[in-house]
């Protein structure tokens, strides 16, 4: 039994880290998976492995800050046939700079890509989904959406403005049975954490010492933000809309959230 | 730990031994038989030995495996005595699910000191006693799982439900204090059912002057615009008793339709 069958499954960021594995594992899932990136030949890797996996998957070049390449990506996901049922914005960048030295492009980049782009992408596939009767918006925040940490002030301000439009577009669209939820992963061993983390003197001492931050004392596995991904993309949860999953190994129970 | 991809959607709790209070009915009774379903040993508690009989003979007919532990959670006694016979009869507990509760309406100066004690009796401190007792068998096992039933009245204020509102935000604190505490070995995470359609939620409706109308206005408040079901709260209980969410701790769930994100 698969829990993703008959439905296209948009998976924005597919390229890389959570992404990939989200177009894999919703592949495995039965989904006809949309692989959309920026990077086109790496969302094209991806979906190849997914046909030679046995599964269905294309890749479509976009920019999520553009709204007519976001667009025409949705328009093409529509055009393969059964309904789109799910979209994961997973497509994000990260600045590692503090307020006082963060300038007004990076600042316009990083709110571009972590925020506007979910807007564009729901703006353009929600009435496809209206349409098919229903669908599952999976928005991919971060713990340091509901808990700073210095250092972050555009990635914290995307992604905590991204937890409020989460919960307005639910709210929207309820009525519709499109559901809109949030992932909100802390450092998981793929993806952005990755890349950042190989920049440290010693990466894997970093690391460890990031993993045993939190409750579980580990790093977050890609996989188990798949599970939570199927969870919320699939009829598990249809009474579930407007709400933001931890992901994070206790972490933001620290916190207030 | 985690879950391998292509997994078997059928056997998500197989050997999985789950306690689950007030499962006698309704949302309790829906999570007995998932759980069951998905290959789990239930410990049914319940005060209502009728009703939790009725819960272990529904899980026999689909081949699942139960018992009856009768358990009225405002006693201490009754809650060690619960989870006693769970380890007694199967010898390990990997799932708590701490769903019994009541539910007593009253604005703060009509509730009485009696509703008030049993309300955080019942709600509070008695998932206090379980899990005191229960951890250190989770603990024990391959990743234990703590699921505590709170409400959308303990995340936001509602008129006529002091004593209520005050349990439930309690045990949403606490059930993070224990994800904390445990972290490594044992989850623990906190469903927040909204309205749902069970036999206790009927109750109070036929209490109520004008139910219908009363009904047609509560969905009208609901985004998804309906009452939820007890198994739409069985299916989150499933995700957050599987290893479907082993890296998921400390997260309040909300089964509400959307209905807290309007406050």
């Amino acid at each position: 039994m698969t829990m993703l069958e008959d439905r296209v499954a948009i998976v924005v960021g597919g390229a890389s880290g959570l992404g990939d594995a989200i177009a894999r594992r919703f592949a495995k899932e039965g989904a006809t998976v949309v692989v959309a990136d920026i990077d086109e030949p790496g969302a094209k890797v991806v979906a190849d492995a997914i046909v030679a996996d046995g599964g269905n998957g294309i890749a479509v070049p976009c920019d999520v800050t553009k709204s007519a390449d976001v667009n025409a990506m949705v328009e093409e996901a529509a055009s393969i046939g059964p309904r789109i049922g799910v979209l994961v914005c997973s497509a994000a960048v990260e600045s590692l700079v503090p307020i006082v030295d963060l300038s007004d492009e990076d600042w316009q980049r990083v709110l571009d890509i972590d925020l506007k782009g979910p807007f564009l992408c729901m703006k353009a596939a929600i009435p496809h989904m209206v349409k098919g009767g229903g669908g599952s918006v999976i928005n991919m925040g971060s713990t340091l959406g509901l808990i700073v940490a210095p250092g972050h002030p555009a990635y914290c301000a995307a992604k905590g403005g991204l937890v409020n439009l989460t919960k307005q577009a639910a709210i929207e669209h309820a009525p519709d049975k499109v559901r809109i939820n949030m992932i909100a992963p802390s450092a998981t061993t793929t993806g952005l954490f990755m890349k950042h983390s190989a920049q440290a003197p010693d990466p894997e001492k970093l690391r460890a010492q990031i993993g045993a931050m939190n409750p579980m004392k580990r790093l977050g596995d890609p996989e188990e933000v798949c599970d939570a991904a199927v969870f919320l993309a699939s009829d598990m949860s249809t009474y579930l809309s407007g709400s933001v999953l931890p992901l994070d190994g206790g972490m933001a129970a620290r916190r207030i959230v | 730990m985690t879950i391998a991809a292509g997994l078997d959607w059928t056997n998500l709790l197989a050997d999985k031994v789950a306690l689950i209070t007030g499962a006698a009915s309704g949302q309790g009774r829906a999570a007995a038989l998932l759980f069951g379903a998905q290959g789990a040993k239930v410990v049914v508690a319940d005060f209502n030995d009728e009703g939790a009989a009725e819960t272990v003979k529904m899980l026999e007919e689909q081949d699942s495996e139960g018992i009856v532990v009768h358990a009225d959670v405002s006693k201490r006694g009754d809650v060690d005595v619960m989870v006693d016979t769970a380890m007694e009869r199967y010898g390990r507990l990997d799932v708590l699910y701490n769903n019994a509760a009541v539910q007593m309406s009253g604005r703060l100066v009509d509730c009485t000191e009696e509703e008030w004690d049993l309300t955080i009796a019942t709600n509070l401190s008695a998932i206090f006693w379980a899990c005191r007792k229960a951890l250190p068998h989770l603990i024990e096992g391959d990743g234990g799982s703590i699921i505590n039933t709170a409400s959308t009245l303990g995340l936001i204020g509602s008129e006529g439900f002091a004593a209520y509102g005050a349990a439930k935000a309690g045990l949403a604190v606490l059930t993070k204090q224990i994800a904390i505490e445990y972290g490594p070995q044992v989850r623990a995470n906190v469903i927040a059912p909204g309205s749902i359609d069970t036999p206790r939620f009927r109750k109070v409706l036929d209490k109520t002057p004008g139910a219908e109308k009363f009904v047609e206005q509560l969905k009208k408040g609901i985004p998804v615009r309906r009452l939820g079901e007890a198994n739409d709260v069985a299916c989150i209980a499933l995700f957050l008793a599987s290893d479907m969410s082993a890296y998921v701790s400390g997260a309040v769930i909300p089964a509400d339709g959307g209905l807290a994100v309007y406050r």
